[in-house]
């Protein structure tokens, strides 16, 4: 059985990916702060430490095998007006959103790309391309990881590993911002409905699917018609 | 020459000890405005400063609260800046797996930390004026990924939303943000990237060339007009546009 990775696995769009990569036949190892139950295993991990991140990919590879496919879900998202954005909120949004995909993307194609079998899926973000006013930190960072992406899909490719993003829109998790929930809002939406966590997961599945080759490098976003 | 509402006001330009930044300076200078020269090397900030007729003002953008006391200094000095470039980076190149940690950091906290620390310094007084120009740089490679570069490409994917997210953040309140993505451009930064290739500056420049539809690496003055389109007034309209002087590399 092929060997899964994902993290933030515990809840919203993580966890429907791993129950997606499960029913695929994946066997599917969850790092996330919290409990992951619909993973097979799962360790209490913060991506944000590279050697807690590198020590969960050791582990994996010695109990289960080869990592074939990663998906990096963790995140988290919060409202803070510009003027009051601080180091401390600043630095916790770049150290989980950006430094933590590139330490699970390394730690996964560290060992991907001498065997040239592997596929990465990095969660983007819709906002990551339209800016967010009310985020700034958490839209950057986003913004960092699709360009992230597309630089590792250019080193791993030639070596037989792609890496590609899904982008979601407002996607109806538990990180979704209340007013989301809203009819007004819903109907500012071009398919006047929120986005399926499944919908996301679908997706993650099919870019990580091994028939997709051709695929390298790109920032694919589900989100109901909120960008075009 | 001649854009209108950069004379007589006060400019920051943070990095520009040396290539595009020093281009910039140059030019807000000749256009009239009391230019700021930030690099965190206190003798480039004062050589250029001493060039072009501008005021060296050294800080290390990485630091939140030495941009603040820096912006601070301009202030107090020559008043409130109404023109601002984030310009200031740091690079290393080297395959991603094998980058290491401190390169990524330092990359991280100055380029995108930095510009996000840069606008809040200056965006503030710009908000209580009502009026204001931002501009960061971010480029080509930001919006293209490049190879053995990941966390400049990062930083300048994310420079790219940062300034979208604020320009919506700040626009209703007269400030307007905006990025300028330049492609290769002939500055001493290109020194790292023919290192990395082991060939000489010149080779390195004519080897970018070839892949530039216009048949030349940008000039740091190319740059330069740019950004000081989108400090002018008439660029009002532009809100968290990001423009890329590259040649036709990406289009």
């Amino acid at each position: 059985m092929p060997i899964a990775v994902v993290t933030g696995a515990a809840s919203g769009i993580g966890a429907a990916c791993a129950r997606m990569l499960t029913v695929a036949g994946y066997t599917v190892t969850g790092i996330d702060l919290q409990p992951a139950p619909d993973c097979a295993s799962s360790f209490e991990v913060d991506v944000a430490d590279a050697d807690a991140v590198e020590a969960v990919f050791a582990a994996v590879e010695r109990d289960l095998g080869q990592v074939d496919a990663v998906v990096t879900a963790a995140g988290f998202y919060e409202w803070v007006p510009l003027f009051d954005l601080d180091e401390a909120m600043v630095d916790r949004a770049v150290d989980v959103l950006l430094s933590g995909t590139a330490n699970v993307c390394r730690a996964a194609l560290r060992r991907m790309i001498p065997r040239a079998h592997g596929a990465i899926c990095t969660i983007g973000s819709e906002l990551g391309l339209t800016g967010d006013a009310d985020a700034v930190h958490y839209a950057m960072c986003k913004g960092a990881v699709h360009a992230l992406t597309k630089t590792m899909a250019l080193e791993a490719a030639p070596c037989g590993v792609r890496v590609n993003c899904v982008a979601p829109g407002p996607t109806d998790t538990p990180m979704l911002k209340p007013h989301m929930k809203t009819p007004d809002y819903i109907a500012s939406l071009v398919l006047q409905r929120l986005v399926d966590p499944n919908e996301i997961a679908a997706m993650v599945a099919f870019v990580l699917d091994s028939d997709q080759h051709n695929l390298v490098g790109q920032v694919i976003s589900p989100n109901a018609g909120a960008v075009i | 020459m001649g854009l209108r509402g950069i004379e007589g006001r006060v400019a920051l330009v943070t990095g520009a000890g040396q290539g595009i930044g020093r281009a910039i300076a140059e030019r807000l200078v000749a256009e009239g405005a009391r230019v700021a020269v930030n690099d965190l090397d206190p003798d480039s900030a004062a050589s250029t400063a001493a060039d072009i007729g501008g005021f060296a003002v050294p800080f290390d953008c990485s630091s939140r609260a030495a941009v603040h006391e820096g912006v601070a200094r301009v202030e107090a000095q020559f008043g409130p800046v109404s023109l601002a470039v984030a310009n200031h980076a740091f690079m290393t190149m080297a395959p991603f797996t094998d980058e290491l940690p401190a390169d990524w950091h330092r990359t991280i906290d100055t380029n995108l930390k930095g510009s996000l620390w840069v606008i809040q310094a200056v965006a503030a007084p710009m908000v209580a004026a009502g009026y204001g120009r931002i501009v960061c740089l971010s480029s080509y490679w930001g919006l293209s990924g490049w190879p053995e570069a990941a966390a400049y490409t990062a930083t300048k994917g994310g420079i790219a939303t940062l300034v979208k997210s604020c320009a919506r953040a700040l626009a209703p309140l007269g400030v307007a943000v905006n990025a300028v993505a330049p492609g290769v451009t002939a500055t001493p930064q290109l020194h790292v990237d023919a290192d990395a290739a082991g060939v000489t500056y010149d080779e390195m420049c004519a080897v970018y060339a070839r892949d530039v539809p216009l048949g030349r690496i940008a000039r740091p003055e190319d740059i330069a007009a740019v950004t000081a389109y989108l400090l002018s007034e008439p660029a009002g309209a532009l809100v968290g546009q990001v423009i890329s002087p590259n040649g036709g590399s990406l289009t």
